[in-house]
């Protein structure tokens, strides 16, 4: 049987991490979380994962700091990565793409299925 | 992040700087009104089991309250130049407890414990009570969204200045807060909503509002940088009712 993708995802708010790990739990996914930027870079070490999403706003270092971190692990520079947050307005995808950014979701206006949609889009 | 190719906006919320007040508080409404609507989404899939929807349930009305609170501030905060509010000797440490109290239900939804912390002393502070909740409970709030999980967040009361002063804060056990910003909090501590870069749902907005219901009962808000942390208080001039018994 195939192993299901790993999903880490980087999120602060742990209800709406909740709520984003279950939605990627019922898509097949096995996702984890980490609740901050450093405890991030640990797991992005520990778990391999397959896709990352990434809050901007968090703890510590935050995801422009992590962007720049996961670029010079030679392990982790092909790591797709989508960018979930509510500035998301704020962050074009365009400045974003050399950085592994696929796709951007707006917290505001994201619809349950998009995060699924953009994960599976990543992993293509 | 200028100078490294990425750019986040020109928002000033990014960089631990002075934000206007309407920017602010939509930015602090924002995050609960986008969690209320992911959670509803996620209901109406259909797709969570009875005890799962129940949690959400819970989530929703919580953070309905948590953006309530905010609404009600900022309507009073309109309120104050009219000078409605009236100050009264208040028992300081039964207030502590009875934020305490209203808080645990959101405290323990997130696996949080809130606790007081104050002497068998009883503390008058003159206040007015309703301001001087709102400000311990703007303290309580921040501080849950910061705070280990493994270290409780606590409500301290204590006196200064032998006696003449009540002093309310609450300490959290978290990242500290790198010293650049902490130094332009402390410098528009309750005079302007400032964003704090690494405590990231935060405008600064709750701390701005506390300031004000403090002016208006002559006291002041200040703040300390631990190396775990941070403590948010306020001091209050205390009532002399007790020492007329």
């Amino acid at each position: 049987m195939k192993r299901p993708h790993t999903i880490l995802l980087i999120e602060d708010d742990p209800w709406f991490a909740e709520q984003q790990l279950r939605t990627l739990a019922e898509a097949g996914f096995s996702a984890k979380h980490a609740s901050d930027g450093l405890a991030g870079i640990e797991m992005l070490d520990d778990e391999l994962p397959d896709a990352l999403v990434l809050d901007i706003f968090l703890p510590g270092p935050n995801a422009l700091v992590l962007l720049h971190e996961i670029q010079s692990y030679s392990d982790l520079a092909k790591l797709p990565i989508i960018i979930c947050s509510g500035s998301a307005s704020d962050v074009p995808l365009k400045s974003l793409a050399p950085y592994g950014v696929v796709s951007v979701l707006d917290k505001e206006t994201m619809q349950p299925g998009e995060l699924v949609g953009a994960v599976r889009k990543a992993l293509l | 992040m200028k100078g490294s190719g990425l750019d986040v906006g020109s928002n000033a919320d990014f960089r631990g700087e002075e934000l206007p007040f309407v920017l602010a508080a939509a930015h602090e409404l924002k995050s609960p009104l986008a969690l209320i609507r992911q959670l509803s989404l996620g209901l109406e899939q259909g797709t969570a089991d009875t005890d799962t929807q129940c949690r959400m349930l819970r989530q929703i009305i919580l953070t309905s309250e948590r953006g309530l609170r905010l609404t009600s501030d900022l309507t009073r905060t309109t309120r104050l130049e009219d000078s409605l509010f009236e100050l009264e000797p208040v028992n300081s440490r039964q207030l502590c407890e009875e934020v305490a109290h209203e808080l645990t239900p959101l405290y323990e939804a997130r696996g949080r414990e809130l606790r007081v912390v104050a002497g068998r002393r009883q503390l008058l502070a003159v206040a007015n009570k309703d301001l001087l909740r709102r400000i311990l409970i703007n303290f309580s709030d921040n501080a849950l969204h910061y705070a280990d999980t493994n270290a409780p967040v606590l409500i301290q009361a204590s006196t200064l200045r032998g006696g003449e002063t009540v002093k309310l804060g609450v300490r959290d056990y978290g990242p500290a807060v790198p010293s650049d910003v902490w130094q332009r909090v402390k410098r528009h501590l309750g005079k302007a909503p400032v964003s704090l870069q690494s405590r990231p749902a935060s405008s600064g907005l709750g701390l701005y509002i506390s300031g004000q219901f403090a002016e208006a009962m002559h006291g002041s808000i200040g703040a300390t940088r631990h190396r775990d942390g941070a403590s948010f208080y306020v001091e209050l001039l205390a009532s002399k009712q007790l020492k007329l018994l």
